[in-house]
């Protein structure tokens, strides 16, 4: 996320802040910043990252 | 290494090369050349002195046997590998032996003769820094090489070999009794009619005497000059295993070779012949070594499109699948052959083209299947294609035999995928066979073949399963089939079931349109599943004739079929290779395919070869502007293929309900989404539970909506508008693989 977008929750009608969320993947956990709603947690990922950072993970967790 | 060590041990990628096998010396005759095709004569010239000790010597005298087994030897003449040794030593930049600094060795070994394989023996050991003494019962060194012409030259020849290496020399000094108490061994190289001292070989251990310490060869044992040399420097061997363990049991050097190389792979190359004199120049030496075909048994990474994209032989790939299994690291997760594994198309060219059988697929199949079993096959690599699979079975799937029957003597199986492709193929061939046997019953389902590339052998039990049921309801008809990967499975795992195509029933009925393609070109992709179909392929070109096409022969035909990458699904662990298959396929030439295999027609389609079905010509169904179907489409088909059976053969209406019927976008979308293989009804799923549960984001800028979900493993986003009630506009949709926790 560049920051600059802005979103809300529809559900809660907040909008989102950059907070630790979990993730995992063939058995290996890890955490990062993105921007979640601060009261249910829904978060936004962008196709950017989608595509960047979490495609390059996923490879290399799949090659490890 | 267990695991592997059974399917490699007959592999003959490392068997010496023809001419290696002949050589006195074993001079690895590849290597060397490889190094005179580069220019490399130093280097080159290095290999050779290795390996034949004193290479002016044996470039003079060696009668060349590599040249009466060397493959070329009909196809322009045998490589010229004595000139070309004279050449890497024409054109070396040095030729003084390389200089050990070691140290000394305590152990004294005797030699007896200072003919030219005790010379050899003595060169290795003082090499190796052992202290030799030579006795001569002459008064010079050089042994039966005296008689000739050039011993001036080879006199140099040994001068520059001992250059930086001593021994004690005794000539004149004739030894009648042997008293080995000096030295710690001795080798016995009296030449031709020499003196035994009584001794015999133990054939137990190469050169070997029957008194310990005690090693023989050379001419005294009948071997000519170049044999004299070689046994010389292999004696050198035994007798430092021997002073090492004290053991005479050095293995005897192996000869011959298993290696086996395709004569069809030759191209005839006249040999060079030098422009001056009897010595090559060095561009002649370059282009005769270029001549020479290094033969190697490389069949599997030839004609193999994985193993020559990996460039890996049968060993090494055994060797990373089972570290991959029971992995040595201390996380004990390091699996390197995942992707390797994942990527194999089980198309079964390896195993035909390997002299020896080696079945690398089958290998590969069975690793995936104990991959899965342990938890290490990523779940993304087959997950879209299962779920895929299951809707064939389930919402697409259909079984049903006509009206007024309860038993059927033929069942037609036409596969999932030609339905995906095209319902009409289907509807217009079950119409076909109904005309002809009334009763035919129709199992519109999938064999289960993604269940076996997956290696889930639960998932694929259950399919056999339901396919078997079916077969005993119907009274065990004949199974008639369109997808050759269909038979294929069928004829492994479901062997009871007796089946022939559909594309023989045509031919016998006639029933294709003749001559309407007259004068046209195209050429008869065989789908690798057809491998062993033999019948199958001339019933094939049997019709495209009558239909009036010329035919165009493949390179890669029949038993030698490529696959079209689809086989073991390998498009999404490994997109590349994927891209890499269908390069090398559509460009075996430039002519139209004809296939019968709708995976094969799509694919090919898709990166723009004019391709078509052998059905398509069977039904006048073909069209040069045919549109290849998505991955929604492909299910919308099979759900249309359904409902038209239903309706068509069975009078039975049914409601579709089609995602497409809510969804909008532009056609770049629906083309990534094809590309990501997103599918329309999942998107439609997330939109339902963003929409029910509120579970979405609004963005005021673009006033759209974003939401995601987990379907299977997989996490969905999409973007998207509300037109008005069920209906949405799409703007954009991803999906990845990584879960978010506490979502």
């Amino acid at each position: 996320m560049n920051g600059k977008k802005r979103l809300i929750c529809c559900k809660c009608q907040k909008e989102l802040e950059m907070k630790k969320v979990d993730f995992s993947y063939l058995g290996h956990t890890f955490f990062t910043d993105l921007p979640s709603c601060p009261e249910c947690g829904l978060v936004y990922i962008s196709e950017e990252l989608v595509k960047g950072r979490i495609s390059e993970v996923e490879m290399q967790l799949e090659d490890k | 290494m267990a695991y592997n060590n059974e399917l490699v041990k007959d592999c003959l990628q490392f068997e010496r090369a023809f001419c290696t096998a002949e050589c006195p010396f074993n001079l690895d005759i590849r290597d060397f050349i490889g190094k005179m095709q580069q220019g490399r004569f130093n280097i080159a010239y290095k290999t050779y002195q290795q390996s034949v000790g004193f290479p002016g010597i044996v470039a003079a005298l060696c009668h060349e046997p590599c040249k009466a087994v060397c493959p070329m030897k009909n196809s322009g003449g045998a490589i010229s590998l004595k000139m070309l040794e004279k050449a890497s030593m024409d054109y070396a930049r040095s030729k003084v032996p390389d200089q050990y600094n070691m140290p000394q060795k305590d152990k004294r070994i005797a030699i007896i003769g200072a003919g030219i394989s005790g010379l050899a023996c003595a060169l290795r050991l003082t090499t190796k820094k052992y202290q030799v003494t030579i006795f001569e019962k002459s008064s010079r060194i050089g042994g039966h090489l005296n008689g000739h012409n050039s011993i001036n030259i080879f006199m140099d020849d040994i001068k520059l070999q001992f250059s930086h290496e001593t021994f004690t020399l005794h000539l004149d000094t004739e030894i009648k009794v042997l008293k080995n108490r000096d030295f710690d061994a001795t080798y016995v190289a009296t030449g031709k009619n020499g003196n035994m001292f009584g001794l015999e070989r133990n054939y137990e251990g190469a050169f070997a005497g029957n008194k310990a310490g005690i090693f023989l060869g050379g001419s005294l044992l009948g071997a000519d000059t170049m044999q004299a040399i070689a046994e010389g420097l292999n004696a050198a061997n035994a007798i430092e295993r021997y002073l090492k363990i004290g053991a005479m049991n050095q293995p005897e050097e192996q000869s011959g070779t298993k290696l086996i190389y395709e004569s069809i792979r030759i191209i005839p190359k006249e040999k060079i012949n030098p422009a001056k004199g009897n010595s090559f120049s060095k561009e002649e030496a370059v282009d005769e070594a270029k001549r020479c075909l290094k033969c190697a048994c490389d069949a599997c990474n030839y004609y193999s499109p994985l193993m020559s994209y990996f460039k890996k032989f049968p060993k090494k790939i055994t060797e990373e699948v089972e570290i991959s299994i029971n992995p040595s690291s201390l996380d004990g997760c390091a699996t390197v052959a995942t992707r390797l594994i994942s990527t194999c198309n089980h198309c079964g060219l390896c195993k035909e083209v390997c002299p020896v059988n080696i079945d690398t697929g089958e290998f590969l199949l069975k690793s995936h299947r104990t991959m899965r079993e342990l938890g290490k096959m990523p779940w993304a690599f087959h997950e879209f294609f299962l779920r895929d699979m299951e809707f064939s079975n389930n919402e697409a799937g259909l079984t049903k035999i006509p009206a007024g029957y309860n038993k059927s003597k033929y069942l037609f199986f036409p596969g999932c995928q030609i339905g995906a492709s095209d319902e009409r193929l289907v509807s217009e061939s079950y119409k076909f066979l109904l005309k002809q046997f009334p009763d035919t019953a129709l199992m519109l389902s999938c064999c289960g073949a993604p269940a076996e590339w997956a290696g889930n052998d639960p998932i694929h039990k259950d399919i056999l399963d339901k396919i078997k049921t079916a077969w005993i309801e119907f009274g065990k008809p004949v199974a008639v089939f369109a997808c050759p990967t269909c038979k294929q499975m069928f004829r492994k795992y479901l062997p009871e079931i007796e089946g022939e195509f559909i594309y023989k029933i045509i031919e016998e009925k006639n029933n294709i349109p003749e001559n309407k393609f007259t004068g046209e070109t195209v050429s008869v992709f065989d789908p690798c599943a057809s491998r062993h179909e033999n019948e199958l392929h001339d019933t094939i070109r049997n019709l495209a004739i009558k239909a009036g096409f010329k035919l165009e022969v493949l390179p890669m035909e029949r038993n030698m079929a490529q696959c079209c990458s689809y086989g073991g699904q390998v498009s999404v662990a490994h997109p590349p290779y994927a891209e890499f298959m269908i390069q090398k396929n559509i460009n075996q030439n430039n002519f139209p395919y004809i296939t019968y295999c709708s995976n094969c027609r799509d694919i090919f389609a898709k990166s723009g070869k004019k391709v078509f079905h052998i059905l398509d010509f069977v039904f006048n169904l073909e069209s040069e502007n045919r549109i290849r179907p998505t991955v929604s489409e492909r299910q919308n088909n099979r759900l249309k293929l359904k409902y038209k059976m239903l309706k068509e053969f069975w009078n039975e209406d049914t409601i579709i309900e089609s995602s497409a019927k809510k969804l909008k976008m532009s056609s770049e979308l629906k083309e990534k989404l094809d590309k990501n293989m997103i599918l329309e009804t999942d998107i439609l799923t997330v939109i339902e539970n963003c929409e029910q549960n509120s579970r979405k984001l609004f963005d005021p800028d673009k006033k759209t909506f974003t939401g995601y979900m987990q379907i299977g493993n997989t996490t969905y986003w999409v973007e998207y508008r509300i037109l008005q009630e069920n209906l949405f506009e799409i703007v954009n949709s991803y999906c990845h693989r990584m879960k978010i926790e506490g979502n």
